[in-house]
């Protein structure tokens, strides 16, 4: 039922009478959304599908180069080249917490792991 | 992450550098009505900087221990620069001192110490962390 | 050991600005004396600063990094002869002399309110100064604590 309101609503927005109200209320076609299109694509913009070694590496070096934002932010306060103290609490704040969201993702693969080798065949 | 690293160090060292600063600071201030005293400033932030080398612009070689640290993270024989403020207010009797410039001075090196003190702590806390995490 | 020696530093500004407020309010309370012990009218006390290096032995100054850039104060009470008594024209006042002239001490009392305003704040900002120092030194041993 959701498919044939999508294509009604297709239908009225082309039809004639309504490219006329549109263009009294100047109201740019191109700009309303193609329900059609949404509907065939639901996920525009995603990110091919990534394995989960690859996810986890790629999560590696991410929190990696947070630390590495943080030590440097740490740096550039200590030696004056900047003075904001509250960007450098929030970068060293993230990293910290990048760093044991990782730990923990970690720390709970390993027991699935375990859990898995604990498995009877 | 080492136990040891290059920020963990220059933290340390301004924390020693900020101190000096104090003390100079407190020099100043107590000698605020000496006649002919002159106001001095100590600036180690040009130093760490360098010693520091944040953008890894410089490529200088150093082979000698007096040569200027540049980038090796070597905190411990870095000089700070101590001067005399040249264009201040100078009073009839010779004394340069503002005072409250001064003031104004030590309340930002003390924000700065313990900003500093407390981003060692969560370094510290996070590598105390990661030694204690149940496995 | 460098926090201790700024405490060292602030004390003595508290110290040399605890002995003008002393000559000032002295000064205030004998502005109109003109009889004293030594004879002749009141003499206005005046304190003046002088500065010392810091450290206190020469192995110490050698060792610290500042040299002799920190200094403590030293406040000495001297007798200021450029401020001669004034003299006043009172022939029926008990210390007049030959020719009717009272000497009066030449103290300003505004100028002294001005210098006893100046003292105190003097002395709040070595307070300050302390109390930074002290708070400093207390910091250090929170490296470490969660």
């Amino acid at each position: 039922m959701a498919i044939e309101n999508v294509g009604n609503m297709n239908k009225l927005l082309s039809s004639y009478n309504t490219q006329d109200w549109m263009k009294s209320a100047s109201i740019d076609q191109a700009t309303l959304p193609q329900f059609n299109e949404l509907a065939a694509n639901p996920s525009i913009g995603a990110k091919p599908p990534q394995s989960f070694s690859e996810m986890l590496a790629s999560s590696l070096t991410e929190v990696n180069s947070m630390q590495v934002e943080a030590n440097k932010a740490i740096e550039k306060l200590a030696s004056g080249q900047t003075k904001n103290i509250h960007e450098t609490m929030l970068a060293v704040e993230n990293a910290e917490i990048a760093f044991k969201t990782m730990n923990q993702v970690r720390m709970k693969v390993i027991e699935a792991y375990k859990e898995i080798m604990r498995m009877q065949m | 992450m080492n136990i040891d690293d290059k920020t963990t160090r220059a933290l340390a060292a301004s924390l020693k550098y900020r101190q000096m600063r104090q003390e100079l600071i407190a020099s100043n201030i107590a000698n605020a009505e000496t006649p002919g005293y002159k106001a001095k400033k100590l600036d180690f932030e040009d130093a760490l900087a360098r010693a520091l080398d944040t953008d890894e612009q410089q490529t200088l070689k150093t082979t000698d221990s007096k040569h200027f640290n540049v980038g090796g993270g070597g905190f411990n024989n870095l000089q700070p620069e101590i001067y005399e403020e040249s264009n201040g207010i100078v009073s009839p009797d010779g004394n340069t001192v503002d005072r409250d410039q001064e003031m104004a001075d030590m309340a930002e090196n003390k924000i700065m110490y313990d900003a500093s003190i407390q981003l060692l702590n969560k370094k510290l806390g996070l590598m105390k962390y990661t030694v204690g995490s149940d496995r | 050991m460098d926090l201790l020696t700024s405490l060292k530093i602030s004390s003595s500004g508290l110290t040399a600005n605890k002995k003008r407020m002393a000559a000032i309010t002295s000064n205030i309370a004998n502005a109109q004396t003109t009889r004293t012990a030594e004879g002749g009218p009141y003499q206005p006390k005046e304190v003046v600063f002088g500065s010392e290096p810091a450290k206190e032995s020469f192995s110490e100054i050698l060792s610290g990094e500042m040299g002799e850039n920190a200094q403590t104060v030293i406040a000495k009470e001297v007798s200021n002869s450029k401020k001669p008594p004034v003299l006043k024209y009172e022939p029926n006042h008990p210390d007049a002399n030959a020719e009717g002239y009272v000497a009066y001490p030449n103290i300003n009392t505004m100028e002294e309110m001005a210098n006893m305003i100046e003292a105190s704040r003097a002395y709040e900002a070595n307070i300050n100064a302390m109390n930074t120092a002290k708070s400093m030194a207390l910091k250090d041993l929170e490296i470490g604590k969660n």
